[in-house]
């Protein structure tokens, strides 16, 4: 069961990740708000399913909603929060501006909830979320917490589809020409700020999601869960993993989270001193980072570039027949069956492969097997 | 001569004390090539940020085909059909050639959040067409070669062309270029001398902007003169030479030589 655990965590915070990874690796603003969306998603999902309060714990709401129907509401109310905070900080603020105008949201949301308790009760926190639904599906406890993991990894791999589609579409180009070069990008026509705000918000939704699927994972939320330094992780994680690679942003957090972790239990801890182990976390991460920037600074996978599959339509390898569905969406039906999936006759051996190969970026092995139906 | 595409008139503009631009006006007929020199600053480059929303005039107005295009931004700007470069090249670093010129065709309607999320499929194929065009423009331009390339990873020269395949990617109305000989060699500036009158033989209308003035001689069918914020002269570059306001801006220089 530890091991579940272990799994679930880096799972909910590797869909965290990804939202950081539009704004940050995509649109290239540097949030430090992202972790107060997390906690505001986990707050809200706990008020809105726990039930009214018995004094003298307060907070707000006390809904009694199923726990899913808490999840989407909590979502919602997360981005339209990131709508206002949003608003204000991308207008005109980049770069460091935009980071410390952020770090300044966050700062006050956390003084704010820790401080006020009719709110999320202040400092001890909201708890009482133990396995919402357990009895009502009829399972073990730690059936529960695999069915979780399993939903986890489930939400995992939706949010990766979503966003490996979105990076290689005209929306991830936009966002990152606009990265690139704010100017360059106006001058062609985009709007720069609706850009770099629709990323936000979609971005935030992830925070949201991760932070309900937290709610449910800790059964208990209380500030000292969402120190700002938590978020700095995520981005060591996406860092290491490879900004602007949703595969390599995956990956980081569960080196990071999993590597960590089991480091952890191998470093000393003496019982006169118990925040050194968490004190040695942190300046591992740090160390991690000044090695990967030193020796290997796009991280394990890099942003994939936009390459020309060739003059004609790419060609398929005779395995990727079984692949499409996989791939299916509302307009696969649309799309007139022969385009998209070369017959095995014409797949072998084509001339035209021959020609795009020397101008090929060499950067692309490994990658070139979702130039089709996944992306 | 046709009618004016844009026309400039009484445009004004101080930064704190300076006249950057004072009661500027002139116009530029379609499907011309202008060239718009001055001594250093004569507020060529504030006039063009002024056209093109990157800065907002203190009074005036600037017409693009009878459009009003002051309080508009840069990008409103730029989907009416305008096109500019900057003074350095700003390509697109870290994105390949080909993301670039894809970038720089404009399909707006494709980067919606909606259209890139549920219709994958039908805007790849749609992009299809766009590759086609944009890899006949790599050739014009000899980029073919580097369309996988990072841009980052050009030399100069190479982003300089880059910079003139994105225009002729994005197919705009008018084209304003912001000293785009800065740095070049005479080979390649006869290359984008040529490219400068591809573009006014395909009828798009160019500004161009630059110091080095046997370039402007051989490319523009008209010059405007600035200096100190004014229109000193307009007309063909050979009536220009013996201009007394234009010979004292540039201190005696002959113009034929630059």
């Amino acid at each position: 069961m530890y091991w579940v655990s272990v799994v679930t965590e880096a799972g909910i915070f590797a869909i965290l990740a990804l939202g950081l990874d539009v704004i940050w690796g995509w649109a290239g603003d540097f949030d430090l708000m992202f972790y107060g969306y997390l906690a505001l998603g986990s707050y809200l999902t706990f008020v809105l399913t726990i039930g009214k309060p018995t004094p003298p714990v307060e907070y707000i709401l006390g809904g009694h909603l199923p726990v899913l129907v808490s999840m989407v509401l909590a979502i919602a109310v997360v981005v339209g929060f990131a709508a206002i905070i949003g608003a204000i900080a991308l207008r005109n603020l980049r770069e460091i501006y935009f980071a410390v105008t952020t770090l300044g949201a966050v700062s006050a949301l956390y003084l704010i909830v820790e401080n006020y308790t009719p709110l999320f009760d202040g400092y001890n926190g909201v708890y009482g979320l133990i396995n919402p639904g357990q009895t009502a599906l009829n399972l073990t406890y730690n059936g529960y917490r695999i069915l979780l993991l399993v939903v986890v990894l489930l939400l995992l791999f939706l949010a990766y589809l979503l966003v490996q589609r979105l990076s290689r579409s005209p929306f991830g180009r936009m966002l990152r020409s606009v990265r690139e070069d704010e100017r360059a990008a106006a001058a062609y026509g985009r709007k720069v700020f609706f850009s770099k705000y629709r990323a936000y918000l979609f971005g935030a939704a992830f925070a949201g999601l991760a932070g309900g699927l937290f709610a449910i994972f800790i059964s208990a939320f209380n500030p000292s869960a969402w120190t700002p330094q938590e978020l700095l992780v995520i981005y060591a994680a996406i860092l290491v993993g490879g900004r602007g690679n949703p595969r390599g942003v995956i990956l980081g957090v569960f080196v990071i989270y999993i590597g960590l972790i089991e480091l952890s239990r191998f470093l000393p801890s003496p019982a006169s001193r118990p925040d050194f182990g968490p004190a040695l976390r942190q300046v591992l991460i740090g160390l991690m980072i000044i090695l990967m920037l030193r020796f290997r600074p796009q991280g394990f996978f890099r942003e994939r570039p936009g390459v020309d599959p060739g003059p004609r339509p790419a060609v398929r390898r005779p395995w990727r027949l079984r692949v499409p569905a996989v791939a299916a969406s509302s307009d696969t039906a649309a799309a007139s069956p022969g385009t998209e999936v070369a017959s095995p006759a014409t797949a072998p051996a084509s001339p035209e492969a021959a020609p795009a190969g020397p101008a090929r970026n060499p950067g692309r092995e490994g990658q070139a097997a979702d130039d089709g139906g996944a992306g | 001569m046709s009618a004016a595409l844009l026309e400039i008139e009484n445009l004004t503009k101080s930064f704190g004390g300076v006249h950057a631009v004072r009661e500027c006006s002139f116009s530029v007929p379609e499907g011309e090539v202008v060239g718009l020199i001055g001594p250093n600053g004569a507020g060529k480059s504030t006039v063009v940020d002024l056209v093109s929303g990157f800065g907002q005039p203190d009074s005036g107005s600037i017409r693009l085909a009878g459009e009003q295009l002051i309080g508009k931004r840069p990008d409103a700007i730029s989907r009416l059909g305008l096109i500019r470069t900057f003074q350095t090249p700003r390509e697109w670093r870290n994105l390949t050639v080909m993301d670039n010129l894809m970038l720089a065709r404009r399909r707006f309607a494709s980067e919606s959040f909606w259209r890139s999320t549920a219709h994958a499929r039908r805007i790849r194929r749609e992009e299809e067409t766009d590759r086609v065009a944009v890899r006949g423009i790599l050739d014009r331009f000899g980029l073919a070669e580097l369309k996988n390339e990072l841009a980052v990873r050009l030399s100069g020269g190479q982003k300089r062309l880059l910079e003139f395949a994105r225009i002729a990617a994005a197919e705009p109305r008018l084209i304003i270029l912001d000293e785009p000989m800065g740095g070049v060699n005479p080979v390649l500036g006869a290359r984008m001398g040529d490219a400068v009158r591809q573009f006014a033989a395909e009828d798009r209308t160019v500004i161009v902007v630059e110091h080095n003035l046997p370039f402007i001689e051989r490319t523009c069918d008209q010059v405007v003169v600035m200096d100190l914020g004014e229109v000193i002269a307009e007309g063909p570059f050979s009536g220009l030479r013996d201009n007394p306001r234009v010979i004292e801006a540039y201190l005696g220089m002959d113009l034929s030589h630059g």
